[in-house]
């Protein structure tokens, strides 16, 4: 069993609020459910839409062809209607657009009626309506929605024990759980979600957020933060990265510990906002002048997020050093369910002179060469290995393109390797590739960058390359058929 | 008498050109920490951020914890020291091509935050270390190997900078001033909030024109008053050798400060 289905509207009408209340719904009815969130650069009007796929096995991924359309206005209709399976159903706004107090809620509406066609109990509706707003208006709307329909599928309870999050979400928990002490980070999508995650954390945890004038300041306040013996984080996406540059070489030189978090926007320049590609493993790998160690993780999917965050701040810790944890805005911003609990929680320790203690001198740190870094690594899982491990036929990629690889070779010969750490690099990808007859790179850019990492550390040149850099991440049916095409 | 143990020195060679006013802002900040640690403030909870250029030097002569930052970016690092450690109190040494050039928005910035922190311009009005370019408070027609048809730009005024953009303790100094500075320097450290000093000094193989204002200046003392503050401000525009120049304090206030805001969110 396996859904596709699109909400769509303008932004501002609440077509997350109606992903978020089928998430949970679905979530807690033992569903695994993928949530992605197609927008452009803008606050009211324009076309937005939510993609939720879900299925009684693992999901990561959605099609092109929906089973059903949610949709707030005519554009969605318009835009979507010619990739609507045959026996696709659609609830329309205007079906409730008559009375004005309807108007108000319309979104809610429209997700009771969705909770109807999908065949699932009242009671759970009423429970999420509940749980998120609470109010006699918002109950009475779901159950009108509700009432409006017949129930087209029979979704019964499942037993499985799922959780729903973000990439974002991910990467606070991380933090959390490695006792960050301040994030310093100027807006900037798709990385503001950390930051105004770990904001709401203020209210219950003791840990500072600040905004400073741009994010040359944000590095280097980071670095005098850490430097007192904080455990830090900065934010930010490509642009502000490549603000940051000077200040990472800096961290080379001055040795304080330093974390990074770097979600991709599509594009360079201004760029493409609010959509999404992997372009910048290369400015990750290389920002900063003068040669210094750096570590870079790039987690698939939000428990990994928690789990590589908290090894970010580890390694630092540990080596003085710089990690840069490398998303990009579909990790960030879509939502995964899984029900993986994450690894054990390493504990942070700050061994170093902190001033205070000591008079402690920023260019006078001990510390251990790189080498010592990539042993320390191979603790961790630098790489994972996916599918049938005999297979001859091997996909390689990284980051966010990792669930929709798996939801695309089940049930087919491959093997998929997902790198995690890019630098450094586990030995074990060079002879995963000269074990394989076939082997495919696939990345979410133009110009291959992690083929090109691999040649350079290998020697080895992967021919067979799918890449897509269109601003938008792969879908299920597009990256089956490109894989099956090269094999 | 109690100062004698207090020991700010380090063993390290001093590479400033013989006669320079680094060495007079350097003995003012030594008398003035050497009151400050007798006060009862533990040297080892001092910290320092410095820039880039001759004035940054002073990190390898002082015997305080701190970091050798870039170009420009005194404070923004003294401001992270602030947030991870409010206990230490925090100097920042700049120069003036380093924080109205490089470093302008953060300066800027600085007023507006009012972290408690106090910033300390070593103000030639020439990029020395770089051998001797116009920097933002350069006179007009000043020649260097960059601006050799004469600077054209006119000076900003980091004075009325500062006031406007809300800093609550301004004031300017005279290096050759030492008594003065240092008098200053202790008050601008006890003042709770973002403190600036503008130390005017000698430079002396570049900018020659503009060494030795001694004898234009006067003290000013002027607290909680803007529109004085202003006025006083306005007085010498860092282009001309003919106008009196005020040095003192020009303008004090008490204003909430920003680790405070964060007070129960620093965990250590």
């Amino acid at each position: 069993m396996k859904l596709n289905i699109l909400i769509g509207g303008k932004a501002g009408q609440g077509i997350d609020t109606i992903s978020k209340i089928i998430s949970n719904i679905l979530v807690k009815q033992g569903y695994f459910v993928f949530n992605y969130r197609d927008y452009p650069s803008l606050i009211t009007g324009g076309h937005n839409f939510n993609i939720i796929s879900f299925s009684d096995k693992k999901i990561g991924s959605f099609k092109t062809k929906f089973d059903g359309i949610v949709s707030l206005d005519k554009k969605t209709i318009k835009i979507h209607k010619k990739n609507l399976k045959k026996n696709g159903f659609i609830i329309h706004f205007k079906e409730f657009e008559k009375n004005e107090k309807d108007r108000k809620n319309t979104n809610i509406i429209l997700a009771g009626a969705l909770t109807k066609i999908l065949g699932v109990d009242k009671k759970y509706l009423i429970q999420e309506i509940k749980k998120q707003f609470n109010n006699k208006e918002t109950i009475s709307a779901s159950e009108k929605g509700y009432e409006s329909q017949k129930n087209k599928f029979n979704l019964k309870k499942l037993k499985n024990k799922i959780t729903i999050m973000s990439g974002t979400k991910g990467i606070v928990q991380g933090a959390i759980n490695s006792g960050i002490d301040i994030y310093f980070a100027y807006p900037m999508t798709p990385a503001t979600g950390v930051m105004h995650k770990l904001a709401d954390k203020q209210k219950t945890h003791n840990l500072i957020v600040f905004q400073p004038e741009n994010e040359i300041a944000v590095a280097n306040a980071g670095l005098g933060a850490s430097f007192t013996g904080a455990k830090v984080m900065v934010g930010t996406s490509g642009g502000g990265f490549d603000l940051m540059a000077e200040a990472l070489s800096f961290q080379g030189m001055s040795e304080i510990p330093l974390v990074v978090y770097l979600a991709s926007r599509s594009g360079p320049g201004t760029g493409v906002p609010t959509y999404t590609s992997q372009a910048d493993l290369n400015i990750a790998l290389g920002e900063g002048h003068g040669e210094f160690p750096r570590v870079v993780i790039a987690p698939g999917d939000p428990i990994e997020c928690i789990e590589k965050t908290n090894e970010a701040f580890y390694l630092s810790q540990k080596f003085n050093s710089l990690s840069i944890i490398l998303s990009d805005k579909h990790l960030a911003e879509s939502e995964f369910s899984t029900d993986r609990k994450p690894n054990k929680i390493l504990k942070i320790k700050i061994n170093r002179k902190i001033p205070g203690k000591e008079i402690v001198k920023a260019n006078s740190y001990e510390h251990d060469v790189f080498g010592a870094i990539k042993k320390e690594c191979e603790k961790f899982e630098m790489i994972k290995i996916y599918g049938k491990k005999e297979s001859k036929n091997l996909i390689i990629a990284w980051g966010s393109t990792k669930t929709v690889i798996l939801d695309a070779i089940k049930g087919l010969d491959f093997k998929f390797l997902q790198v995690l750490y890019l630098k450094p690099m586990s030995k074990k990808i060079k002879k995963e590739i000269e074990k394989a007859n076939n082997v495919i790179l696939i990345e979410n850019n133009l110009t291959g960058q992690l083929g090109r990492l691999i040649r350079e550390k290998t020697g080895i040149k992967i021919k067979n390359r799918i890449l897509k850099y269109d601003s938008r991440p792969f879908n299920l049916d597009e990256l089956k058929k490109e894989i099956l095409k090269i094999k | 008498m109690k100062n004698k143990k207090i020991n700010l020195s380090t063993k390290n060679e001093i590479t400033w050109c013989p006669g320079c006013t680094n060495f007079m802002v350097l003995e003012s900040v030594k008398r003035t920490l050497k009151n400050i640690i007798a006060s009862g403030i533990k040297q080892k909870n001092i910290a320092m951020a410095t820039g880039i250029g001759c004035h940054g030097k002073i990190f390898d002569y002082l015997n305080l914890s701190g970091i050798y930052g870039l170009h420009g970016r005194v404070l923004p690092v003294a401001l992270g020291i602030k947030l991870g450690n409010p206990k230490l109190v925090v100097l920042g040494f700049a120069g003036d091509g380093d924080t109205y050039a490089e470093g302008m928005s953060h300066f800027i910035h600085a007023g507006r935050y009012n972290a408690n922190i106090t910033l300390i311009v070593n103000n030639n009005q020439s990029f020395s270390l770089t051998t001797g370019q116009a920097t933002p408070t350069s006179q007009q027609g000043y020649k260097t190997k960059a601006q050799p048809l004469g600077e054209f730009n006119h000076p900003i005024n980091p004075i009325k900078l500062a006031l406007a953009s809300g800093a609550t303790f301004v004031a300017r100094c005279n290096a050759q001033d030492i008594e003065h500075t240092s008098k200053i320097l202790e008050q601008a450290i006890k003042h709770k909030g973002f403190s600036f000093i503008d130390i005017i000094q000698n430079c002396l193989v570049f900018n020659l024109e503009m060494n030795n204002l001694d004898n234009l200046m006067y003290k000013i003392n002027n607290k909680n008053n803007m529109k004085k503050a202003m006025e006083l401000a306005e007085k010498w525009n860092y282009n001309s050798r003919k106008i009196k120049i005020p040095i003192g304090i020009f303008y004090q206030t008490k204003r909430p400060v920003l680790e405070d805001h964060f007070k129960n969110k620093i965990r250590r």
